[in-house]
């Protein structure tokens, strides 16, 4: 419900700049969404204010403001619109791995895309009321509806669809495209109908969550994770933890409490690995790896002997 | 919050318990609205002057008052008003902005010089000069990081950092918005730290405890993913990879070297898994590794004007024995309906499913009524006309204007809420989440109505204020207690006194699964803290000094013990709280790539004076 102070969250607009001529495009935007709001403020002033200080200017002046703020909005987003399909037409956006150097022509391209959506998202988001959120999303090509709830967590705005009553959880993160060294990895991230996005859980580029499904908090899926429908998944990477029940009626009185927590935390041991800090030394794991061996040789002269068995009795 | 701890011997303790130290952190609030203030103050003095010249000479007579629409746009003067407004805002924001830079750098200067910043534990349960200089700068970055990265121009953040003093950052680098990485870290060139990742210098242990308070090193072309957490005192070495959530605790060393990180804790991952985890194949971890020859390679491409080749994933070999291994697992899963499935024993979010439209109906009045105050002390404060007074006051009377207006809609929502209140109470309980199901329409109508003033203090200048909201919308807090940095039901919660709740945490009170929505009461006893990136379940309570450490989530109505501190998913007691009973000048050092650890002696930062009051090495000797 309220978010943290230090935080824009909602849709995410990196602030990557591969170079910094493409802030011009950035000025371009904020300086064109001004303008109309300017003569929307000169018709104001026009018919209602005159130097006796009329009462009806400054009782309708709240009015006024936020029109112009919804105003602005919708501005902001018709310019960084037109930009945009400029820039597209010029390269078209491509989905791959690219590299996270200027030289890159994708990577400055999604860059630049980048830098043009970020002032409509900023205001935008900026306004209490997030259905202005989802009209920004639906405009800049991210497939949505206007119900969803997804400005509780970093979206990315692109290369992503959602289906129906689609929930995004307190500090998710959806990406579509994300940086590990020296790459640039985009793909499309496909959310269908109904899906539950736990707090803090972070979904990777190309994943494919089928409906129903939850993905619970504190998760995270891998680069192309299929998610199958109607399962909840835990961890990290996400696993299959059990079927998702929650969507039959008439539960309400049989849900219930996890009455036994070291049963529950053996449950999860088998999906989290956990690492303790004691591990093992060097000297340890070779052993181990001894250990291992051995079994394995054991096991293989087993199934030989078997064989060898079976063929004795094909020989007879 | 950390997991190791402190490992070593344990001595006799010295001091029985109860003889610990307690004393509450001094929060000088004067000291902190005074410097703010100033701050605030001096950053219009510029900008304000210039825009008000502008507006007065030349835009009120060549645009406002120009007779009719058409001549706007024909006339030479007009014109030149529509065009030049915007750019002359922006130069104006940007003025200010530097504004900020430069006031918030002079009072920098002034602590750092009467107590400078450095590595070392700060007691906690001691009052000390350092807790009180390190919390000062704390909350003297916290104003213009806000409005830095969460304004306009969130690239010019990293300029700010590095000229205020409070970190060094490299060329190149991009940090994007996070709840950290504010303060005493170094990062080279070349960096891209992710969304909400946060290089947490500082970290809190126990109320009565500690401050680790250690740099953070960050070399040259380090990339980390998203919700990537790092403690302080961690190093981390030239080209290291960090996957999403991919989180260490304190004084971790990570090689680098073309290393990739995953997990909680991070460990190593193998060429293998990375290709699994990335969907890329061998050719783009070679390209990863040797980015020049990868450009040569494009820029020929470019030249020869060949497409880039589609890249085969025809390399099957990459499935490791593990995953067959897990398929079988999945494989067993029971069709049938027990009552364990129906356990609630995962957690998920409470975020409202469904916007809807019919909410702008109350927005739209409350906006109104409260902005209906705000004409009327402009209405007041320019009777005189606009005078030299009028303009020295107008920064403070922009403060005033924004906190008229967040109090206007405080209390047209609070009516609005005991008005929907009395209509129908909110009960506890599970709930069809559905637009039939009455319970959980107005659940969404109250979040919906306390949304608007909640969002606007946490966008004000004074952010930490949201704790007035929070009480007069009906949650039960202290108003010591602090949460200002974590999403937070604004009903069903309870809050002792001092409590802490970590940065970027999560408290639900109430939850969706399903078809089912879940209100269920949090409650946090006094002196309780929760880390950073936590997940509170709903029905979850908190006991007496009880910790949960940071990256954890407690599942629904999980009950923690008093003095005891909790780690994981779900959350386990680790260890009692007994961080201001151990030794403080120790601090165990991780090697991640090698898995070792060792132990090295630091000294404590505190008063001179103040140094016999806690545990040092001479004790256990």
């Amino acid at each position: 419900m309220s978010v943290p102070n230090t935080m824009k969250i909602g849709p995410f607009v990196p602030t990557v700049l591969a170079k910094k001529r493409y802030l011009i495009f950035y000025f371009y935007t904020i300086w064109a969404s001004i303008i109309p709001l300017m003569l929307e403020f000169w018709i104001y002033w026009h018919f209602l204010w005159n130097y006796d200080r009329p009462i009806h200017f400054y009782t309708f002046l709240p009015l006024l403001f936020f029109g112009l703020y919804i105003s602005l909005v919708f501005s902001a987003i018709f310019f960084a619109k037109i930009a945009l399909i400029i820039v597209n037409v010029i390269h078209k956006p491509k989905v791959g791995v690219f590299l996270r150097h200027p030289a890159d022509k994708d990577y400055r391209y999604w860059s630049l895309r980048n830098t043009i959506r970020k002032w409509p998202f900023l205001v935008a988001h900026k306004f209490p009321f997030p259905f202005l959120d989802n009209i920004c999303f639906k405009v800049f090509g991210v497939k949505t509806k206007l119900r969803n709830s997804l400005f509780e967590g970093w979206v990315d705005t692109e290369f992503i669809e959602f289906g129906k009553n689609v929930v995004v959880g307190q500090g998710a993160i959806v990406q579509s495209a994300v940086i590990i060294g020296n790459l640039l990895i985009i793909k499309k991230t496909i959310i269908e109908d109904d899906v539950h996005i736990g707090s803090h859980a972070i979904i990777s580029p190309g994943t494919h969550i089928g409906k129903r499904s939850v993905l619970a908090s504190n998760s995270v899926t891998i680069v192309d994770q299929q998610l199958e429908d109607d399962y909840i998944y835990v961890g990290i990477p996400a696993k299959k933890y059990k079927k998702n029940w929650f969507f039959e009626d008439g539960l309400q009185d049989k849900l219930g409490q996890v009455k036994d927590i070291e049963e529950l935390i053996k449950k999860y041991e088998k999906i989290y690995i956990r690492r303790y800090d004691s591990q093992p030394s060097k000297k340890e794991r070779k052993e181990r790896k001894k250990v291992k061996k051995e079994v394995e040789k054991k096991r293989f002269d087993q199934v030989e002997q078997e064989w060898e068995a079976v063929d004795d009795g094909f020989n007879i | 919050m950390s997991k190791e701890g402190i490992a070593y011997e344990e001595p006799a303790i010295v001091n029985p318990p109860k003889d610990i130290i307690r004393e509450d952190i001094n929060m000088q609030y004067s000291l902190y609205i005074t410097i703010f203030i100033l701050i605030y103050y001096g950053s219009w003095i510029l900008p304000g002057f210039i825009f008000f010249i502008y507006i007065n000479e030349f835009f009120l007579s060549n645009f406002l008052d120009v007779g009719s629409f058409f001549s706007l746009f024909t006339e030479l003067n007009p014109l030149i008003a529509l065009i030049t407004f915007p750019l002359v805002l922006i130069g104006c924001y940007l003025i200010r902005l530097l504004s900020v830079g430069i006031t918030t750098k002079i009072f920098w200067r002034i602590t750092e010089k009467i107590s400078p910043s450095k590595s070392g534990i700060i007691p906690r349960n001691i009052r000390s000069k350092a807790a009180n200089y390190y919390h000062l700068r704390s909350f003297m970055i916290k104003y213009g990081k806000n409005i830095f990265t969460k304004g306009a121009f969130p690239w010019l953040s990293n300029w700010f950092f590095k000229f205020v003093g409070s970190s060094k950052i490299g060329k190149g680098t991009t940090i994007e918005e996070s709840v950290g990485s504010d303060k005493f870290i170094d990062i080279g060139k070349n960096c891209y730290i992710g969304v909400n990742s946060t290089l947490a210098s500082h970290l809190v242990q126990g109320i009565f405890g500690n401050i680790s308070y250690f740099e953070i090193k960050v070399g040259d072309n380090v990339t980390t993913a998203g919700m990537n957490q790092l403690g302080p005192g961690c190093e981390i070495h030239d080209n290291s990879y960090l996957l999403p959530l991919a989180s260490t605790s304190k004084h971790s060393i990570l090689k680098g070297g073309h290393n990739y990180y995953f997990g909680i804790p991070l460990r190593k991952i193998f060429k293998k898994k990375i290709m699994q985890y990335l969907g890329i194949t061998k050719k783009d971890i070679e390209r990863n590794e040797n980015i020049e020859q990868a450009i040569k390679e494009l820029k020929e491409r470019k030249k020869k004007k060949i497409e880039p080749e589609e890249q085969s994933e025809t390399e099957d070999d990459l499935e490791d024995t593990e995953d067959t291994e897990e398929v079988s697992e999945e494989g067993e899963v029971n069709e049938e309906l027990k009552e364990e499935e129906l356990n609630i024993d995962f957690t998920t979010s409470s975020a409202i499913s469904r916007v809807n439209l019919k909410f702008l109906a109350v927005y739209l009045p409350i906006f109104w009524l409260a902005g209906l105050l705000i004409s009327i002390y402009w209405y007041e404060y320019t009777k005189e006309g606009i005078m030299l007074s009028t303009l020295l006051f107008l920064p403070i009377s922009i403060l005033f204007m924004i906190y008229i207006f967040i109090l206007g809609c405080l209390l047209f929502s609070k009516l609005i809420l005991i008005l929907v209140n009395l209509i129908h109470k909110p009960k506890e309980g599970i709930f069809l989440a559905e637009i039939r199901d009455t319970d959980y329409e107005f659940w969404m109508l109250r979040t919906a109505i306390r949304k608007i003033t909640l969002w606007l203090l946490r966008n004000s200048p004074l952010t930490w204020l949201d704790m007035i909201a929070f009480k007069a919308l009906g949650l039960e807090m202290d108003a010591g207690s602090h949460l200002n940095d974590a999403w937070c039901d604004a009903e069903f919660v309870k809050i002792g006194r001092k409590v802490l709740v970590g940065q970027g945490a999560t408290v639900m009170s109430s939850m969706v699964i399903g078809k089912y929505l879940i209100i269920k009461k949090v409650i946090f006893d006094d002196y309780s803290m929760v880390g950073g990136h936590t997940t509170i379940a709903p029905g979850t309570i908190i006991g007496h000094d009880g910790v949960i450490g940071a990256i954890s989530s407690t599942s629904y109505c999980q009950v923690l013990k008093d003095n005891w501190i909790y780690f994981g998913f779900p959350a386990i007691a680790l260890k009692e709280n007994k961080y201001a009973e151990e030794r403080r000048d120790l601090i165990v050092k991780r090697d991640v790539d090698g898995e070792e650890k060792f132990e090295l002696d630091y000294d404590v930062n505190i008063d001179e004076d103040k140094k016999k009051l806690i545990r040092l090495k001479e004790d256990k000797e």
